[in-house]
């Protein structure tokens, strides 16, 4: 009992920031699902945090009512700048949402409410194991019902060919507008959550990097299925602890690591298709044989 | 029983007998190794690891040998509250240096608090950073300490009348800087002609010197990087723009003459440490540094080499149990007693109060050294 209270005190923040970036993860995953390569979702959780962040430290909120702000904030600032850049897609997308980013964050660091880019500290620790957990469960159930809806058979529609979607009669503008906005709801509440359990949070970590690092997370865990996100996040983020015992060689083994995934496995760790393909040349092997 | 086994046996038990007594003096170093920040953290180490190796070269502290257990917290702030959370949880050191930016302090530092172990700044210069609780100690020297003494010097030395000023507004560091150097001003009663800004990574200043030159300011009040202050200083020269330049920390680096060569004479910065101060304790950690890691030593070396001799001395004055949280309390209770003479010159502790109107952490208590360039070095300003 004594070493899993030694453990817990040790590695409660990683654990936690696993749950969170596995949110991230997922959240990018949603709008991926509909075809859309976004890279605004690391400023969602920026707006996320910052909203959440305030509303405590201002206002004393209670907590629900700061995650749900923290949801809706970045939802409201979605639906507002999605309607204009979601005509855009490929390349010019990512590159319109990379430009919100920035924009995002030049305000952050000009505005004398969100501090500058000193950022906001003493933010109160009110995030709890719990919380991630149910959050992250919530949303794991709610993707994997959307998966097999009809809104969620229109996004896959979507991501195939969007002409032929079109001419299916799906509402194609609605229906990317939708998931860029559920997308920015889970980012917002990753920002929230992390707000709460770091103590402290500034513009710099929403940027361009932090993008990239999200991206990173759900393509190298594969988009084929809602496992590979949550994956891709966890190993991201236990790759550098799990290798601090390397010390100064310890972040090129995880260059080296992610290089190799992604030329040996190039749809990602988790791919349902070729885990089946793998299951099932298993089987034929085995009884296939007298 | 032969001699030569009396002798081993003999030294046998001796040895177990100081093993049993003498406990290593564990002590936690995190600091930014890798990413942007190492430019920093690694002179930072350097300065930790070169004292640890002289106090244990005199036998360590009442017998105890200092062990530092070094981890990278790549000037991230999950990285450094995971850090923070080993060293206290899993590696019992007795306290903890870093983390080496500001930031990471405010994410890390209520962790260390929370856990009643001192958590040791030597580069954490932002406001606030004491106030986050008792157990927070720093001997970096605040940026509200030395600039009003850079400005009174300067503005006696140049008779300055009215200034302007330009500074970084995207950075922390700089912004914080700017904040500091506008009550200086307010308090000394000094006219600002006008305050120009500009972003990290920005090349061409033109634009915003133009518009000092037109306001004919006797002195330019620069809060900036050394990278981008030396661009100031030439494109200011090349604009006919004379008047000097009076600077915050971020101007302490040789980079500073790499670009501006010699734009930037006359320019008045302020320091918690002079490489040329010629006090035995900084010739010795100048002469040592060098020779251990064949480059010349900075300020934030001297400060970490500094940190390490306050905490020996607290170490010295109490009686080590082997008890952890004992021994981290004892610590706790007898660093803010103690004053040295460093490499950086005097030092004592100075309590802060925190956001709750209670005694709160320790900030240095530390007379800066005003520099003014000339011929493209830092030279002790005297009054000449």
């Amino acid at each position: 009992m004594e070493a899993f209270a030694d453990f817990w005190a040790t590695y409660s923040t990683l654990i936690f920031t696993v749950g969170i970036h596995a949110l991230l993860a997922l959240s990018l995953w949603l709008t991926l699902s509909c075809g859309l390569l976004s890279l605004a979702n690391a400023a969602f959780m920026g707006i996320g945090a910052y909203t959440a962040a305030l509303l405590t430290l201002h206002l004393h909120w209670p907590f629900p009512m700061v995650l749900a702000a923290g949801a809706l904030a970045p939802a409201a600032v979605a639906l507002v700048i999605g309607a204009p850049t979601l005509r855009l897609s490929g390349v010019y997308l990512a590159m319109a949402t990379l430009a919100f980013g920035e924009v995002t964050r030049i305000l952050v660091l000009n505005l004398e409410i969100t501090g500058g880019p000193e950022g906001l500290n003493g933010i109160p620790l009110l995030t709890t194991w719990w919380h991630i957990l149910l959050i992250l469960a919530a949303a794991g159930y709610a993707l994997a019902r959307l998966r097999r809806s009809r809104m969620g058979r229109a996004f896959e529609a979507i991501r195939e060919d969007e002409v032929a979607a079109r001419m299916m009669g799906i509402d194609v503008e609605g229906h990317k507008l939708a998931a860029f906005t559920l997308g920015a709801v889970l980012a917002g509440l990753a920002g929230a959550l992390n707000a709460h359990s770091t103590f402290f949070i500034s513009p710099r970590e929403y940027g361009f990097e932090n993008a990239v690092d999200i991206l990173t997370m759900t393509i190298l865990g594969g988009i084929s299925s809602l496992i590979g996100p949550v994956l891709g996040a966890t190993i991201l983020t236990l790759l550098p602890e799990l290798l601090r015992f390397l010390h100064a060689y310890r972040l090129a083994v995880n260059g080296l690591i992610l290089i190799g995934v992604v030329l040996f496995l190039p749809t990602g760790l988790w791919d349902s298709r070729r885990l089946r393909q793998l299951a099932g040349a298993w089987r034929t092997r085995r009884e296939g044989k007298p | 029983m032969n001699r030569a086994t009396k002798h081993l046996l003999f030294a046998a038990a001796s040895l177990l007998a100081v093993s049993a007594v003498a406990g290593d003096l564990k002590i936690g170093i995190a600091e930014a190794l890798t990413g942007g920040a190492a430019q920093y953290g690694v002179p930072i180490r350097n300065g930790f690891q070169l004292a640890a190796d002289e106090i244990n070269a005199k036998g360590g502290i009442n017998g105890n040998k200092v062990v530092l257990v070094v981890e990278d917290e790549q000037g991230k702030k999950e990285e450094a509250i995971n850090v923070f959370k080993k060293l206290i949880f899993q590696d019992k050191v007795l306290m903890i240096f870093g983390p080496t930016l500001s930031n990471s302090m405010f994410a890390a530092g209520p962790v260390a608090n929370a856990a009643k172990v001192v958590a040791f700044g030597t580069s954490n210069t932002a406001n606030g950073i004491s106030e986050m609780g008792p157990y927070i100690f720093r001997n970096s020297v605040m940026e509200s300490d030395v600039l009003p003494v850079t400005v009174r010097t300067a503005v006696k030395h140049y008779k300055i009348k009215k200034v302007a000023v330009i500074y970084g507004n995207d950075d922390a560091f700089t912004k914080s800087g700017y904040d500091v150097f506008k009550k200086v001003l307010e308090d000394q009663k000094i006219p600002v002609t006008t305050t120009e800004t500009y972003v990290k990574g920005d090349v061409d200043f033109k634009a915003q010197l133009t518009k000092i030159k037109a306001t004919n300011p006797d002195a330019i009040i620069c809060s900036g990087l050394a990278e981008e202050a030396a661009t100031l200083m030439v494109q200011a020269r090349g604009l006919g723009l004379k008047a000097p330049f009076i600077g915050g920390n971020g101007f302490n680096s040789p980079k500073l003459f790499e670009v501006s060569k010699t734009a930037g004479e006359g320019t008045f910065v302020g320091s918690p440490w002079a490489n040329t101060n010629p006090t035995p304790a900084n010739q010795h950690f100048v002469a040592a540094y060098k020779q251990k890691y064949g480059a010349e030593p900075n300020q934030f070396a001297a400060q970490a080499y500094d940190a390490m001799t306050i905490a020996a001395a607290a170490l010295k004055s109490i009686k080590v149990s082997g008890n952890v949280t004992t021994d981290r309390e004892a610590l706790h209770g007898a660093l803010p007693k103690v004053s040295i003479s460093g490499a950086t010159g005097p030092f004592k502790f100075r309590q802060s109060v925190g956001k709750d109107g209670k005694p709160a952490g320790y900030d240095a208590d530390q007379t800066p050294f005003i520099y003014v360039i000339r011929d493209g070095k830092f030279v002790l300003f005297t009054g000449k």
